[in-house]
């Protein structure tokens, strides 16, 4: 299965989360903390760089509070009009 | 619609006669007869209304046509929406649930929780039956292994009715699924569908999250419909058009008004049947209760009761909540006892809602006082972009989405509060916020 053909983004359960922490340590340039100390995505579909920081965040939540959800993008063509592609 | 078939379809559905507050010009109703009640608490009407018992509604309409999962095209093609607030499809709902596998529970969803709504309550106790047939079709149609009412547990005068429907039913030796009566919690979040989902399958009745799950997964589903929905499914199954009524609860200061009115009524024509205009028009309206929004009198004068023309200016009617406030009232006093009232009703399970929310009430209370520093309405201001859709389900959303509206709406009066200068009547609460008056 080719794999230029999806995105990636990092989601959270916030009724899961409790604020630890150690994502925003592992993965600052995917996400941060509010200021009570919560999580935030700060980033969209996730580059290779990226995605290597949120794995790493979700394997250390210690609350098992992240996922990465993976969704195919259509095919240029299908795509609405208007709509570029982001290089 | 147009206004010949509106009336062709009204007389061709022998419901209860509306006794709406101005019966000349209100048309006969689809689904309930409207009642007056107190502010707040129970849906105890003033004037007794009859319960329509199993035989009646079998003369009036037909016995239930059987489900199958042909409905869902008969759905579709009528529009049914949902009529718990957010509108959402009722056919969209159901090609969700089909995709699954796993044992499934229909869910007739009568915790009506925001405070000020009384429609779904009125309806139960007027037409259990049309609520059951509903909840039949749906579980019949999508071979649901379980049919659940889920009620509020301290709404003893429905539970009571719905417990007497099902009996009779039972006795009339009805076919069809099983319906159960569950009670829930008292609170709040105890009607927010993944609350419900959650409970009914042995946790805590507390909001989740929606995780991936696999597309082949035997996991259990869950479907959620409103009373209201599932009534307007059990006329739909029947032939009738189902989306040429909508149900409203208007809150007056002396009482609560549940009544049908045709899509599309004019704004001003329900707030002068409820008595609204006799003083002149109200300062700003509160469309769909606590969680809902503010809206300007001028923006609503020429406005009608039809959510896709609401929509489209930027409003809602949510679950059919009218709370008009008079001139002498201060709107940003009220939106900050509503705030702390939502504040405290949070499940505190997720960190933006739990911390978010009581900041947000603090810093509509500070501005209601006419004592908010710079800071602190600039932090007002990032806390609402910080909490907007960060919780598990739309609780915290509702709050930001008031505050919002709240900012705009009474643009004037923020000037006023922080030039030091609060509104004379910002010392009262006219509508009847749980805990509002201290």
């Amino acid at each position: 299965m080719k794999k230029h053909g999806s995105t990636a983004r990092l989601r959270i359960d916030a009724a899961a989360c409790d604020g630890i922490g150690v994502c925003a340590h592992l993965a600052s340039e995917v996400l941060e903390l509010d200021r009570w100390g919560f999580p935030i995505i700060t980033a969209r579909d996730l580059s290779r760089g990226e995605l290597s920081a949120a794995t790493r965040a979700v394997r250390a939540c210690p609350r098992k509070a992240l996922w990465i959800e993976t969704a195919e993008v259509p095919a240029v063509a299908e795509r609405a009009p208007g709509v570029t592609t982001p290089s | 619609m147009t206004s010949d078939e509106l009336m062709m379809d009204q007389r061709r559905t022998p419901a209860p006669r509306s006794v709406a507050p101005d019966a000349a010009r209100v048309p006969p109703a689809l689904l309930l007869q409207g009642v007056q009640i107190d502010r707040v608490g129970e849906a105890d009407p003033w004037e007794p209304a009859a319960v329509e018992h199993l035989e009646h509604l079998v003369a009036r309409i037909g016995p239930r046509p059987e489900g199958s999962v042909d409905l869902i095209t008969v759905i579709e093609r009528a529009g049914l929406t949902g009529h718990g607030g957010a509108h959402v499809p009722a056919a969209a709902k159901w090609r969700k649930t089909l995709r699954g596998g796993g044992p499934l529970t229909v869910v007739a969803n009568g915790a009506e929780s925001e405070p000020l709504s009384a429609k779904d309550a009125t309806l139960m106790r007027q037409r259990p039956h049309l609520v059951l047939d509903g909840l039949a079709l749906a579980a019949e149609a999508l071979g649901a292994d379980r049919a659940v009412v889920w009620l509020h547990g301290d709404d003893h005068g429905t539970a009571a009715t719905l417990q007497g429907a099902i009996a009779e039913r039972h006795a009339a030796r009805l076919h069809g699924p099983t319906l159960e009566l569950v009670m829930g919690p008292s609170h709040y979040l105890s009607g927010e569908s993944s609350a419900i989902t959650r409970a009914l399958h042995g946790g805590p009745t507390l909001p989740t999250a929606r995780r991936p799950e696999d597309p082949g997964s035997r996991s259990p589903r869950t479907l959620v419909h409103n009373v209201e929905t599932l009534a307007r499914l059990a006329l739909v199954a029947r032939g009738y058009a189902p989306s040429s009524t909508m149900l409203l609860t208007v809150l007056t200061p002396v009482s609560r008004m549940v009544f049908e009115v045709p899509r599309g009524t004019p704004v001003v024509d329900v707030l002068e049947g409820t008595g609204w205009l006799r003083n002149g028009p109200p300062q700003a309206v509160l469309l769909g209760g606590y969680g809902g929004q503010w809206a300007a009198w001028r923006d609503l004068r020429s406005a009608t009761f039809d959510e896709p023309a609401l929509r489209a200016a930027g409003l809602s009617i949510g679950a059919g909540v009218v709370a008009p406030i008079a001139h002498g009232a201060c709107g940003l006093a009220e939106t900050a006892a509503i705030t702390a009232y939502l504040a405290s009703m949070s499940a505190r399970q997720c960190g933006p809602c739990l911390f978010g929310l009581p900041a947000l009430a603090d810093g509509m209370r500070a501005l209601a006082a006419g004592d908010a520093s710079r800071r602190e309405r600039a932090q007002l201001l990032e806390d609402l972009r910080l909490v907007e859709g960060r919780g598990a389900c739309h609780h915290p959303d509702g709050a930001t989405r008031l505050i919002a509206s709240a900012l705009e709406t009474f643009e004037h009066d923020v000037v006023e509060h922080v030039a030091g200068r609060p509104c004379p009547g910002s010392g009262r609460i006219s509508l009847p916020v749980p805990g509002g008056h201290r």
